[in-house]
């Protein structure tokens, strides 16, 4: 089957799942009730017809159905409406906009260094298997899934920015520009990404390493690498070469489901540092039932990973031919 | 001669063992397994008998109350953030808790967490797993995208909008934890709801399947009869894994102030005193390694139970 056409249909599949999620987005956020009402109630100074005039002009005084549909066709015009409280009015295109870089950059940062560090040791630790090596790498990795996220990130805190003082313990930038690291705007920014990146790293790098140490084990008992060392090749060659190359099929799975929910992880870790991204922006409003930014949000987070999801179905039938897309 | 045999072929089928039997002698072999079976143990030891391990009453400020004694030779009364000793193994939090039994009281929760969330999410994986697996042709594909909108989702964001929700739209206080776990529950069975469903399409091409259905079996029977118990090892592998990352979860959500605040949660007691961690590391750090000691615990206890249950992982 040719990949345009696979492409196509699998498409076709995933619209009913991607309007089964708008729907039951919003039908959840209607469960609070009148979100006018909601935002509006502990403020003596709003009557009840300034509360009518705003739910007009934020067409909430349309039947629900109706509501849907304004909202899905202003969707599909790549508009995500306004935030009624968090920022009043401000076009949620806006608001993710201008974050969603500062989301990215800790979050692309720490996949990078995550896989960068993790292949090699993942590696490693499959070629000395239950050595001592192996057992203190499986082991630390089994503690580096299992530990909270903003624990670490707390322990980081309180270790490098509070004890020893190296690093800021939050924000993306230091308040006032005197306070700059070494005097420069660049330096300074990267210095306050340092921390939220390492955690994030860390945080990462556990679940790949396990994951590339039973690929890798898995590969090395095929009759080809039983082959390639027959054939006299170095250890080298053939761990490298031979078995590396096939055991890094499932991490691009990985990749692409981790691509796919991108935004997602990024709540925690942005509060823990303070950082002003998509993911604390998302908690902001949905503390205050700001819906035009939570369906925002989750709507493209849901885009996201259902085209990043035909891009791993298509990757992973380029680079495994054994695979046909059916 | 006999034993030293059967130690040889510890495997060996000659004795009538149980196939389970068979699955608990591999697990008894494997080390961390059995060290995350201990780390559990230890601590549902600790949720079941709580008010012999802990120091004190709950909701008890040290030296405030009777029944809650401060140290000897201290003399103020008001006994916040006290580092570690032998009196306060774990110190008091910035409110003048005792932090050992804080934790000690927080155990019963994260169990019920766990455990609850999991049994919600798996009996929904369970029942739609199998029945997908097993009717194929549109039930299958209707509910197949189903779990896909599920897989899709943005599980956490979800959560914590739904809990928001939940709070306002009742009008009560933050969601109480029964509320959370159910949550959990209702939107993690997709996974494993798949990988049931993958298992049963095999499962159900075998002859004592076909020779089942032969004899006239009604559908029900072949599936719980027939398909759940040859699913079952696979079903034990994913709950106890689920476990682990529904503790994890509520942890979160406790940290982002949705959480349940009429509930001692190792979660809460944590976030509580990241607010004051630098006064008193003690009141953060010693909720954050039970949760972590925890959550390892089922972690090792799911990656023993695979490679025990699951053959086709042997070598």
């Amino acid at each position: 089957m040719s990949i345009i056409k696979y492409v196509l249909r699998r498409a076709l599949y995933l619209i009913p799942v991607f309007f089964g999620i708008t729907l039951l987005v919003f039908s959840i956020e209607r469960l609070a009730g009148d979100p006018i009402q909601l935002l509006t109630q502990l403020n003596p100074k709003i009557n009840e017809a300034q509360r009518q005039a705003l739910r007009h002009y934020f067409g909430l005084d349309k039947p629900v159905y109706a509501q849907y549909l304004l909202w899905l066709s202003e969707l599909f015009m790549g508009d995500l409406g306004s935030s009624y409280a968090v920022y009043s009015g401000v076009s949620v295109n806006y608001l993710v906009a201008t974050r969603v870089w500062t989301t990215l950059e800790i979050q692309l940062l720490g996949f990078v260094f995550s896989l960068v560090i993790a292949i090699p040791i993942g590696v490693l630790s499959a070629r000395k298997r239950y050595s001592l090596l192996d057992v203190t790498i499986t082991s630390s990795a089994l503690v580096g899934t299992s530990i909270p996220i903003f624990f670490l990130g707390i322990v980081f805190i309180l270790g490098f920015g509070y004890y020893l003082g190296w690093f800021p313990s939050g924000g993306a930038q230091s308040t006032i520009p005197s306070q700059y690291f070494l005097g420069d705007q660049t330096l300074d920014h990267i210095w306050h990404l340092t921390l939220p990146t390492a955690v994030y790293t860390f945080a990462l790098l556990a679940p790949i390493v396990l994951l590339v140490r039973s690929s890798m084990l898995e590969v090395l008992r095929q009759d080809y690498i039983l082959a390639a060392r027959a054939s006299g090749l170095s250890e080298r060659t053939v761990i490298y070469k031979h078995a590396l190359k096939n055991a890094l099929i499932p991490i691009v799975t990985y990749i692409g489901l981790y691509f796919g929910g991108l935004l997602a992880g990024a709540p925690i870790t942005e509060t823990v540092f303070n950082w002003p991204g998509v993911g604390r922006l998302f908690v902001d409003a949905t503390n205050v039932l700001d819906f035009p930014i939570v369906q925002g949000i989750v709507v493209l987070i849901t885009l996201m990973t259902l085209v990043a999801n035909i891009i791993t179905d298509i990757t992973y039938a380029y680079i495994d031919p054994r695979i046909r897309l059916e | 001669m006999y034993k030293r045999l059967r130690d040889l072929t510890p495997l060996w089928r000659g004795s009538g063992v149980s196939q389970w039997g068979l699955a608990w002698r591999r697990l008894r072999r494997n080390k961390a397994a059995l060290a995350g079976l201990a780390v559990v143990g230890i601590i549902g030891v600790m949720a079941i008998f709580q008010n012999y391990i802990a120091l004190y009453p709950a909701k008890c400020l040290v030296g405030l109350q009777p029944q809650c004694p401060a140290a000897s030779g201290r003399t103020d009364s008001w006994q916040i953030r006290v580092p570690p000793s032998l009196h306060d193994p774990f110190g008091t939090d910035g409110s003048g808790y005792d932090v050992y039994s804080q934790i000690v009281y927080g155990a019963r929760p994260a169990f019920l967490v766990g455990i609850g969330a999991t049994a919600i999410s798996m009996a929904l994986a369970i029942l739609i797993g199998l029945v997908a697996g097993y009717a194929g042709g549109w039930v299958d594909n209707v509910l197949m995208r189903i779990t896909e909108v599920f897989l899709v989702l943005p599980f956490f964001l979800i959560l914590l909008v739904f809990l928001r929700v939940l709070e306002a739209g009742t009008g009560s206080g933050t969601g109480a934890l029964w509320i959370i776990i159910a949550i959990i529950g209702v939107f993690s069975w997709s996974g494993a709801a798949r990988i049931i469903r993958g298992e049963v399409l095999h499962v159900r091409e075998f002859e004592y399947v076909a020779a089942s259905r032969q004899i006239g079996s009604s559908a029900r029977r072949i599936l719980f009869r027939h398909l759940f118990p040859n699913v079952l090892h696979i079903i034990i592998v994913l709950a106890t894994l689920q476990i682990a990352g529904s503790i994890l979860t509520e942890a979160g959500v406790s940290f982002l102030g949705f959480g349940d605040t009429n509930t001692l949660t190792w979660g809460r007691l944590l976030t509580d005193a990241s607010s004051n961690v630098k006064q008193a590391w003690w009141a953060g750090a010693f909720p954050g390694i039970f949760i972590t000691l925890l959550v390892m615990g089922f972690n090792l206890l799911g990656n023993g139970l695979r490679d025990a249950l699951d053959p086709r992982l042997r070598e």
